[in-house]
């Protein structure tokens, strides 16, 4: 089943179409990452699905639910957490947490119960009953997500989550995802970060100018835009000079500096003609590394293209 | 790309989530969710109770609030009862009502109208502060939202009002014809009516959503509103252009109302039509106030 689904989902403003036709089908229980440039309409995309926005064109069902027709449904369902803080910074951490809890329909102890947990699952318990406005940034995030896990949400969404998290929180972050998509919540997330996507996301989807340019696995992704390449590293110039030759003569047009030559992998029998070559040449290499293409690469070969035309 | 250390991959998910920096919070990693399952919303009305309870908790919590809220009745009977008090020879003055029994039914509903511009300012600070936007992802209708923070209003102009009617009484010799009850009766329809009204601030600060043009915006609406009225002298005592406008303006007959109540302690028609025009304005101004909150920004 899909948690989410849209079809030619628009939304103008004024005469700019942020979101233009986007076609998505999420599985439930999978993590959808959103790439793309700011403006791309990551945000545009998430807040339509999450009821804050109506579409201007198209359908999209969240968790079994129309967006537009049964919005109060929808929002039953989901837990979103954006790019702002959404939470009264006057009043305490717990207190946020606290009327997120009781607005959900939880009793008062079993309010305070839930706020206590997330408070030492976020490591806000010490700052607990300080106003929010006094907290860190990070902090803000952490108790902002903290709200939005005051239940399991069918459809989680998580707009730049990693951004102004330091390196722990966000390893902690990325672990909570997968807890979460193991108990069945379905995650999209926009981020940056491509290798948060390529870490958590089973799809990516990397949207430019509101509209999908590339969609697929991470390693689908890579392996239709990226190339794998090798590097050699000799340990003397001489060697160096003779196995640039060799690379050159075998038409694998080695790139040089130093004694490291770097070649891309087009073909599939590359790799084992660098390693051919290297042996005829009979040098003998301290190093012979292969890298596989990054989502980087990836991101910017496809939002290049688009620029370009 | 070179990765940190991952606490653990996507490709074994069944081990157990190591903690990435080794911290002591190893032991609370575990995201449970305890008895939240069921918890999926509740009824409007109870969605009020816990919005109106939040804010009026963020009220008395605010000591400097209370203290302002102490000193400017203070302020506004020594302006307006003091310096005014030579209006009591205008035209049209009822003879033998002193300027202050006169005057304050409109200071009282002066106040009350005062919690909607507190009420407006109060959904402002939401808007930015963010919370508005969480509560749009949630199950919490637009309209339970509006509701808690016109009746937080409520509350605070109740308490604003006794403590007016207090130092009136006590500074300055406040005693109107009317007896207690009539005052009584006085004060819930300044309530009333100025609930009903405040809706106009809160209807202005869906749509305005900056603290700044909202308080100039509330300053434009309340000077007509206040002095275009018979807030200060009676209708007739108005230049002839005035009187026609203080005669459409609902503060007029909300003022005139309180007016007979603490005067006479009687309520005449006035009374009725002070709450169905009061009602007739919140009926326009609640779904203005609902669209302006549920508009993207």
């Amino acid at each position: 089943m899909n948690a989410i689904e849209a079809v030619g989902l628009g939304r103008r403003f004024g005469a700019v179409a942020a979101l233009d036709g986007v076609d998505l089908a999420v599985p439930a229980g999978s993590v959808l990452g959103l790439l793309g440039h700011n403006g791309a309409g990551k945000s545009t995309l998430v807040h339509v699905l999450a009821t804050l926005l109506r579409p201007t064109s198209g359908t999209a069902r969240v968790a079994g639910h129309d967006v537009v027709r049964q919005a109060a449904r929808v929002r039953r369902s989901i837990g979103v957490t954006g790019q702002q803080a959404t939470l009264d910074l006057t009043m305490s951490g717990r207190d946020n947490l606290l009327l997120v809890a009781r607005l959900l329909g939880a009793g008062r102890r079993q309010a305070r119960a839930r706020a206590d947990h997330l408070l030492d699952l976020f490591g806000l318990a010490a700052a607990a009953d300080r106003p929010a406005r006094t907290y860190s940034g990070g902090m803000r995030r952490r108790l902002d997500l903290a709200a939005t896990l005051v239940r399991r949400p069918e459809v989680l969404f998580l707009d730049e989550p990693g951004t102004g998290l330091d390196p722990v929180s966000r390893l902690d972050l990325w672990d909570m995802v997968r807890q979460l998509t193991g108990t069945g919540t379905t995650v999209v997330l926009t981020t940056q970060h491509l290798e948060e996507a390529d870490r958590l996301a089973d799809a990516i989807v990397v949207l430019a100018g509101g509209r999908i340019i590339a969609s697929g696995s991470p390693a689908d992704l890579k392996a239709r835009v990226g190339r794998r390449t090798a590097t050699v590293q000799l340990s003397t110039d001489p060697d160096a000079d003779a196995a640039e030759t060799a690379l050159r003569r075998a038409d694998l047009r080695p790139v040089r500096d130093g004694r490291t030559l770097t070649t891309a992998l087009t073909r599939d029998s590359d790799l084992t003609a660098v390693v051919r070559a290297l042996d005829a040449a009979a040098v003998e290499p301290d190093r012979l590394t292969v890298a596989e293409p990054g989502l980087d690469e990836v991101y910017l070969a496809l939002t290049a293209r688009t620029e370009a035309r | 790309m070179t990765a940190p250390a991952a606490p653990s991959t996507a490709d074994d998910p069944g081990s157990p989530p190591a903690n990435a920096a080794g911290r002591s919070r190893a032991d609370a990693r575990g995201l449970s969710f305890g008895e939240s399952g069921g918890w999926c919303g509740i009824g409007a009305g109870a969605q009020v109770r816990v919005l109106t309870a939040r804010s009026v908790r963020a009220f008395v919590a605010d000591r400097r609030l209370l203290v302002v809220s102490l000193i400017e009745p203070l302020v506004m009977l020594t302006a307006f009862g003091q310096v005014l008090s030579g209006l009591a020879h205008a035209p049209g003055f009822p003879a033998g009502v002193r300027y202050l029994d006169f005057l304050l039914p409109a200071l009282l509903l002066t106040t009350a109208l005062q919690s909607g511009v507190q009420a407006g300012t109060g959904l402002v600070d939401d808007l930015r502060g963010g919370l508005l936007t969480r509560l749009r992802t949630m199950p919490v209708q637009p309209v339970a939202v509006l509701v808690a923070r016109s009746l937080d209003g409520l509350v605070r102009g109740t308490l604003r009002l006794v403590i007016l009617l207090t130092l009136a009484r006590c500074v300055f010799g406040h005693r109107p014809t009317g007896g207690a009850v009539g005052l009584a009766a006085a004060v819930a329809l300044c309530l009333a009516v100025g609930w009903s009204l405040g809706w106009v601030f809160i209807a202005l600060a869906c749509w305005i959503d900056r603290a700044e043009p909202l308080h100039a915006a509330a300053g434009l609406v309340m000077f007509p509103l206040m002095f275009a009225s018979d807030a200060f002298v009676p209708v007739a005592g108005l230049p002839e252009w005035l009187r026609w406008i203080a005669r459409a303006n609902p503060v007029t007959y909300g003022i005139d109302a309180a007016r007979d109540l603490s005067l006479t302690g009687t309520a005449g028609p006035g009374v009725l039509a002070a709450v169905i025009t009061g009602l007739a304005v919140a009926t326009l101004m609640i779904p203005l106030a609902v669209r302006g909150l549920a508009r993207p920004r």
